[in-house]
């Protein structure tokens, strides 16, 4: 018997993944996203492990390929928004997208922002990137959405200037962007020492 | 994945998947070469694995093989079996240097 889940988990991919394999663990694999919708069929607990990937900043053919590519490898791959839509007649504010799509209406990964990939347990961790530079070009790549909403936010404080309020609140939101970048840049940093060759 | 051009070192990761195309494979079958012959001590993540695959095709060292259904399949170029080859020659000479000095009974 299937069952659904309303879930929204935004850019928290990690926290994703988490729930989907506890879901896994709990007998559930999954068979269908929606927007906030998660669709579960029973199976054997444990049997399935789950891993979410950014790739909004691809353009469409470019992350179909790497779906393609994925599924080639043998795992089940399914599509998943980042964003809920703050639509305004046509044109659709996204802060995750590619270069010149965040606000837009073109075909691109509009709602398509993340991938939920899905392989069997074989008891080894489900780690898609794996080379240093790899990961640390992943984690460059998550960061971009972010600055471009500081400098966003810093165009708004200079239109907005002579109003203090409304500078001090973005000022601020400004600065809980830099969190993310922060968060990345820290991981950044463990790769490289991770992997510092012996010299 | 950076190779070091000057030097002509590959990183493992390179060579590997260099060496894995002499006969033509998709990427599942790489991936296991790897695994395979390292015996598990080298284990290439697919996102990784999709990447180094891009980087060597646009550097030509490798290129996609026909179109088996839906998998595809790719193989190493002549240009890449020279990058492999000179590779190889110079691994050899860095053993041959260091088992004169080390002693070459270390298995």
């Amino acid at each position: 018997m299937s069952l659904k889940k309303k879930r929204f988990f935004a850019g928290f991919m990690g926290a994703q993944a988490k729930w989907l394999n506890s879901m896994s663990k709990k007998g559930y694999r999954l068979i269908k996203t929606g927007k906030l919708q998660y669709e579960f069929d029973e199976c054997e607990p444990g049997k399935y492990v789950y891993t979410v990937e950014y790739v909004g900043d691809k353009s469409l053919e470019e992350s179909d390929r790497y779906k393609a590519f994925l599924e080639d490898m043998g795992y089940r791959v399914f599509y998943k928004n980042i964003n809920l839509d703050y639509s305004i007649y046509k044109a659709t504010w996204r802060p995750f997208a590619e270069k010149g799509g965040r606000i837009s209406t073109t075909r691109s990964t509009y709602n398509k922002e993340l991938l939920i990939i899905e392989k069997e347990n074989d008891g080894k961790p489900f780690e898609l990137h794996t080379e240093k530079d790899d990961k640390i070009d992943y984690y460059r790549r998550l960061s971009y959405p972010w600055y471009f909403m500081i400098f966003l936010f810093l165009i708004f404080a200079i239109i907005a200037w002579p109003f203090l309020p409304s500078v001090i609140g973005l000022a601020a939101a400004a600065l809980l962007c830099a969190v993310p970048i922060i968060i990345n840049a820290i991981k950044i940093h463990k790769i490289k020492k991770e992997n510092q060759l012996e010299e | 994945m950076k190779d070091n051009v000057k030097s002509g070192a590959l990183t493992e990761v390179t060579f590997f998947i260099l060496l894995s195309l002499y006969v033509p494979k998709h990427g599942y079958a790489i991936m296991q070469f790897i695994e395979e012959k390292t015996k598990g001590r080298l284990v290439l993540g697919a996102g990784s694995l999709y990447g180094a695959i891009n980087t060597l095709t646009e550097k030509r060292w490798i290129e996609p093989f026909g179109e088996d259904g839906r998998t595809k399949e790719y193989v190493i170029t002549p240009f890449g079996r020279e990058i492999a080859e000179k590779e190889l020659r110079r691994l050899k000479e860095l053993t041959a240097i260091a088992s004169g000095i080390i002693g070459g009974e270390c298995a």
